[in-house]
């Protein structure tokens, strides 16, 4: 065995080689700060990184809908603090106009009043936000409520919605939207089961209202009816009525607000992911700045190391002691 | 009788001898950095003694053989790492690409189908904007363009891998038929008794570049010539006689075939050996197990898809219509990667709705769609899309890997035995002077001896004077 030529060089040349190319790879790492740049820098972190990527754009698109719904349901809420206070307007009328002393123009001119609420009323169910109306369920693209030409006080049936004062266009479908990974909430109220006391919709009807709810337009209608008329008894029964109807109204309007609670904590809470799966992602994919950086500092002295000794081997000859 | 003739011609051999060896020892130093040069020696032999009166006196010296330091081991060692180096090796090129079109960057195939879904999640939000609806049909189409992206890249590597077969068929047949002309020659130089050094070292040469790229085995017969075999036993060389190997096209790929005696006979992987066998296990293999899971991605995606499809309602209010073309069932030759078409051709067809009133703001069957991304599962296994995808970036960068590791080590196991084999048959310079210095003192020493017989005949011829 001997010491040739060819094998100090060839020694040598692939050290060299083998140095510059881990100090390559190393200079990538840190220059990219990434320490997954291909498939093979670790097979077993791939599924991970792609998996949390999804994730985070999933988040990020889930923050995006609850930001919508959360416009949504605060356009919605507005609109039934204003029903709230039709309805509580409403019922001071008539409280009002069941006082014997009035006459019988100051009742008309309550009655015209009831009726002004009662138009008002028709605004708020017609509320709509990006010229989409928030209560036409899927039908958001058309006038969900106007006056019933058909309705006549004699007529008037709470099992058949052709009689009632006002009819409803839209349908009985919330709209329901995905705020999490299989989470899907209502983000808002059909006009049906908030102004008409149904909870169910059929197109085309008949329709009926709910035992023991209340339908706002029948009940402002019939206590305009009834204060025209100086109808004691049927006032008495619309100051039960409308309160009933006012509950009506703030019971949906807190279920909204639970609902709306909801979708807030759900948008802390999936910020809160993103961070936590943004740190994941990064601890498979980036590099260790301070170990990138030592490491480059410990492989150039290396490489340093091996160009000073190949320097030296060449001025090492036998000829020159010949 | 001794005869000072007779000091004279010893001297004269001496002298020759060592002449000799120097020329080798100059030989030596020539070929200090030729590859797969073997060192030579002169193999010294004193002319046999001759009988003067019972006493046998030597008649100088000759070189009987120049011989070269060969260990047939370590050539023998160095021929089967270099074909394991060689498989590597093959397969390292095509794996780089892989790692290419398998990418973890974020605008891999993973996130195209992320942003599919994801345009159907945002339709969800607003079921009638004209928009969302046209981001669906266009995500839809842009994902059809990443696995077409894929596929025809997969298709390029294959090509190319094809073209390279084809350039190396022709200088692999070169070096056959060299190993059966180096036979030759060695045949009929040996055969008068002398050792045909350069032949055998060239032939060494050329026999471990054919390892690399072939894998061959070899055997030495008893007139010196190599049988060369392919590993599964298909013959390349015998005695003088040279195969030819030659490429054939099967379904768009090259395959090999090897001439011998009039008959072709097909080679299969099986029958391969180094570089030829790890590019074909890669094509043959390991690429088209990707392309087929690839084409399961492909078919699984749109026909989950479209059954869901088909259930919802487009804003025209028609049912049944499916969003993708159907490639479940593509005829023989077509690839389901490669034909992912969006079939719908207008916004108003994406069926959001999940009621047959197809209401603007029904987002049913756009949420059952949407939510396909985390709760379909491809195919038998537990994988959701992107994590069946992630699974092929997987097995790529588990292969790149594994070759790595492997081409690293094969690396390291030729280089130390080249080391090896240069320390055995290798030229060492330091060696090679001393040589020098040796038979050059010889040489003066025998002048020295023959100036010494001359005076002395100088000394008999004066005496008649």
């Amino acid at each position: 065995m001997k010491a040739t030529q060819g094998t100090t060089y060839r020694m040598l040349g692939t050290r060299l080689n083998d140095i510059s190319l881990q100090l390559e790879e190393l200079r990538k790492i840190g220059a990219t700060g990434k320490r997954l740049n291909v498939p093979s820098d670790d097979p077993a972190a791939i599924r991970p990184v792609l998996n949390t990527r999804k994730q985070l754009s999933n988040i990020d698109r889930y923050l995006e809908t609850m930001g919508k719904s959360s416009d949504v349901m605060q356009a919605t809420d507005g609109h039934l603090g204003h029903v709230e206070s039709i309805m509580q307007r409403a019922k001071e009328i008539v409280t009002n106009a069941a006082n014997d002393t009035l006459s019988s123009e100051d009742r008309t001119t309550l009655a015209e009043e009831l009726s002004l609420l009662r138009a008002e009323l028709l605004d708020a169910a017609n509320g709509s936000v990006d010229g989409k109306y928030l209560f036409a369920g899927y039908e958001e693209d058309s006038k969900p409520f106007s006056v019933n030409p058909a309705y006549t006080a004699a007529g008037y049936n709470p099992a058949d919605s052709a009689t009632w004062p006002v009819s409803y266009q839209g349908d009985g479908n919330p709209t329901s939207l995905e705020i999490s990974a299989g989470e899907i909430v209502q983000v808002n109220l059909t006009g049906n089961d908030l102004f008409l006391g149904a909870s169910t919709w059929n197109t085309p009807g008949p329709n009926s209202i709910d035992p023991g709810r209340y339908d706002l337009f029948a009940e402002l209608t019939q206590a305009e009816e009834a204060v025209r008329a100086n109808d004691q008894a049927g006032m008495q029964q619309s100051l039960t009525d409308l309160e009933g109807a006012a509950e009506q109204n703030r019971r949906l309007r807190s279920q909204l607000g639970n609902r709306a609670d909801r979708v807030e904590s759900a948008m802390e809470y999936q910020a809160g992911v993103r961070i936590d799966l943004e740190q994941i992602l990064s601890r498979y994919e980036d590099a260790d700045a301070i170990e990138a950086f030592n490491d480059i500092v410990k492989q150039e002295t290396a490489l340093q190391a091996a160009l000073s000794v190949t320097s030296k081997v060449s001025q090492l000859s036998i000829l020159d002691y010949l | 009788m001794t005869s000072l003739l007779n000091a004279l011609n010893a001297g004269k051999t001496s002298l020759l001898t060592n002449q000799k060896s120097i020329e080798i020892v100059g030989n030596n130093i020539a070929n200090v950095n030729t590859e797969g040069y073997s060192r030579q020696r002169a193999e010294l032999m004193q002319i046999p003694a001759v009988n003067f009166n019972d006493f046998f006196i030597g008649q100088g010296v000759t070189v009987s053989n120049v011989s070269r330091d060969y260990s047939s081991f370590i050539t023998r060692q160095l021929q089967s790492k270099t074909i394991d180096y060689g498989e590597e090796s093959g397969r390292s090129g095509p794996l780089t690409e892989l790692e290419r079109i398998f990418n973890v960057t974020e605008n891999n195939l993973a996130s195209q189908i992320n942003d599919f879904f994801d345009a159907w999640q945002e339709l969800t939000a607003n079921p009638s904007g004209q928009v969302e609806r046209d981001m669906v049909i266009q995500r839809g189409q842009l994902l059809g363009d990443a696995f077409a992206n894929i596929s025809n890249e997969l298709d390029t590597l294959t090509q190319n891998m094809n073209t390279e077969i084809t350039g190396e068929v022709e200088y692999l047949n070169e070096k056959i038929s060299e190993i059966a002309k180096l036979n030759d020659r060695i045949r009929l130089v040996e055969v008068t008794g002398q050792t045909a050094n350069a032949a055998r070292d060239q032939r060494d040469l050329i026999v471990q570049e054919l390892s690399e790229t072939l894998g061959v085995k070899t055997y030495t017969d008893n007139q010196g010539m190599l049988a060369v075999q392919l590993p599964g036993g298909m013959p390349l060389v015998q005695g003088n006689m040279a195969a030819t190997i030659s490429t054939v096209l099967t379904g768009g790929n090259v395959n090999l075939q090897v001439n011998i005696a009039g008959s072709a006979l097909n080679v299969t992987s099986a029958n391969l050996g180094g570089k030829m066998k790890g590019m074909f296990e890669m094509r043959d293999t390991f690429i088209a197990g990707l392309r087929a899971d690839l084409d399961t991605l492909a078919v699984d995606l749109t026909s989950a898809v479209n059954a869901e499809h088909v259930n919802g309602y487009g804003s025209d209010g028609l049912t049944g219509r499916v969003f993708f073309d159907d490639i479940s069932a593509l005829p023989p030759g077509s690839v389901p990667s490669r034909n992912i078409r969006v079939h719908l051709t207008d916004s108003s067809q994406v069926a959001a709705a999940g009621n047959p009133a197809a209401a603007p703001g029904d987002n049913e069957n756009a949420l059952t769609i949407a939510s396909l991304e985390v709760t379909h599962k491809v195919g038998t296994t537990n994988d959701t899309f992107d994590n069946f995808f992630s699974q092929i970036v997987a097995t790529v960068g588990i292969e790149a890997a594994r070759n790595e590791l492997a081409l690293g080590g094969a690396q390291d196991a030729t280089v130390q035995l080249q080391n090896l084999r240069d320390g055995y048959s290798g030229v060492s310079l330091e060696e090679e002077m001393i040589d020098l210095i040796q038979y050059q003192r010889g040489f003066e020493s025998s002048a020295k001896f023959l100036a010494t017989v001359d005076e002395m005949m100088n000394a008999l011829l004066q005496l008649k004077g």
